[in-house]
């Protein structure tokens, strides 16, 4: 998706297309799965900023209940001030990768592996984005980050292990190896 | 060699070993494993009368890096086009003080020497440093005879079982590093330098009583050893992080105040020995982070109690 195609959709979610503009980015919408993705985190990041999110939606991301959205036709996030709504793919537990939000430590991450206990990990409010099935699944299946669910909750906890790392144990040779790089072997 | 004698050089490797993880210049190879996943790095590090720099590069998939000296912290990432300097937090001379909290961590583990091998062409000797309860790691290490230096780090679990390891497949020392190779490979001008956070105050330790955050609970032998504030340049919200360490392990605590209809860590979660805890309390977002159990983190993070004014 070009850099102009990702400004229209941020222009779509902020209300700010008419005529040709706005014909051209739902024409967009329509045709690529990449421009609605991309078009949901927009909308996402828009409606938690200005807090449209409900607080009371949770989201339990097991691996269980992940199995069970697979089957899951789409699951709609219905923002409350937003006339255009478009349903989440079911493989929404993904966080994207290189999303552009502030996001750069969602790139810095471990290189570790994440052997996370999905069942213990239970964020507040249902906000996620969407990556391609594929990756959703090897995500899902490996989960060797923080976390599958949210990008803002992994961000905060890669914030966190940023700055937790200058204080690393007794191999400080190593601290920083946690950090070097991100999703290896993805 | 009596059991107290085994002991205590078994301490003093370690601290020399600190010392020269600190002071030597090295450039190597190193793999870090956790699970079945491994990743290679290649690290540079040089050390004079300015201090020390270091550069760390991915040599799996994309190659990102991080540089850091004594006051910056540069992560460098090709895929996002983005480099995220970070200030080192001041914290008071730790690790600066590291040494002199390692004869504290010794009452909490079990030190002795084990057998020598051969890692990375060198000969080593192993060290081993067993905790003392469940609410912390051991490790096994693997020190260089010649330099001190640290070739090979196995965390492991109260079990035994290792659960992360670090280790030199090649490694030189001693030798002059020149400037070029502290350079990063990915230059600037592609880049945007975000500055994602600025450091606003950093408190001293003396400041702790005046907190509102109560921790009722640590292992024995942690010891607050940093705080300070941070402010997020995003949306302006200050985070604190509260820095408690045994000498060996450390645990942060980080609290950030709500602003917005934010998500946030419910409980667990791990990343290779890392783990999280999070929870909310008075409206703040807090999250205990440490290379401990996940026993400990929930454990300290139950503990926490907001003691200010509503």
């Amino acid at each position: 998706m070009t850099a102009n195609q990702n400004e229209l959709l941020s222009a779509l979610v902020d209300g700010e297309l008419k005529g040709n503009e706005l014909d051209q980015a739902l024409q967009l919408l329509s045709t690529s799965d990449q421009a609605r993705a991309q078009f949901q985190r927009h909308q996402l990041v828009s409606d938690v900023l200005h807090g449209h999110v409900s607080h009371n939606r949770t989201v339990d991301l097991t691996g269980r209940i992940a199995d069970a959205l697979l089957d899951e036709p789409a699951i709609s996030l219905t923002p409350k001030h937003k006339a255009l709504v478009i349903p989440f793919p079911s493989q929404f537990w993904k966080q994207a990768t290189g999303l552009a939000l502030a996001a750069s430590v969602g790139a810095i991450a471990v290189m570790g592996v994440m052997n996370q206990s999905q069942s213990q990990f239970m964020p507040v409010t249902a906000v996620a984005s969407i990556e391609d099935p594929a990756e959703s699944m090897m995500v899902a299946q490996t989960s060797n980050r923080w976390t599958v669910g949210e990008q803002e909750v992994e961000e905060r906890l890669n914030t966190y292990l940023v700055n937790h790392n200058e204080y690393a144990g007794a191999s400080n040779v190593f601290s920083y190896a946690r950090v070097v790089s991100y999703d290896a072997g993805q | 060699m009596s059991i107290v004698a085994h002991a205590d050089d078994a301490t003093t490797l370690l601290d020399r070993m600190d010392v020269a993880a600190k002071q030597l210049n090295y450039e190597g190879v190193f793999s870090y494993q956790v699970g079945k996943k491994m990743q290679s790095i290649r690290i540079i590090h040089r050390a004079n009368q300015q201090g020390e720099i270091e550069r760390l590069i991915s040599l799996n998939g994309v190659a990102r890096e991080v540089i850091r000296n004594n006051e910056m912290m540069t992560c460098i990432y090709p895929e996002g086009k983005r480099v995220q300097p970070n200030h080192r937090p001041l914290g008071l001379g730790f690790p600066g003080d590291f040494l002199n909290r390692l004869s504290l961590a010794s009452a909490y583990y079990q030190l002795s020497l084990g057998r020598e091998e051969r890692i990375a062409g060198h000969n080593a000797q192993e060290l081993k440093v067993m905790s003392v309860d469940n609410y912390r790691y051991g490790y096994h290490l693997w020190v260089d005879k010649d330099s001190d230096l640290l070739l090979q780090s196995d965390l492991v679990d109260e079990q035994n079982e290792v659960i992360e390891t670090v280790a030199f497949s090649s490694v030189e020392m001693g030798h002059d590093i020149p400037e070029a190779l502290l350079q990063a490979q990915i230059q600037g001008n592609q880049m945007t330098w975000n500055r994602v956070e600025h450091i606003m105050a950093t408190k001293t330790l003396a400041n702790k009583t005046q907190s509102p955050w109560q921790i009722e609970w640590m292992p024995e032998g942690f010891s607050l050893v940093a705080q300070q504030n941070r402010l997020k340049a995003k949306n302006g919200a200050f985070i604190a992080q509260h820095v408690y360490s045994d000498g060996l392990n450390s645990i942060s605590i980080f609290i950030e105040k709500i602003r917005a209809q934010h998500s946030h860590l419910r409980g667990n979660s791990k990343m290779g020995a890392t783990n999280a805890f999070g929870t909310i309390i008075n409206r703040h977002f807090v999250t205990i982070v440490g290379e401990v159990p996940e026993r400990t983190v929930e454990k300290v993070g139950n503990s926490i109690q907001y003691i200010g004014r509503e």
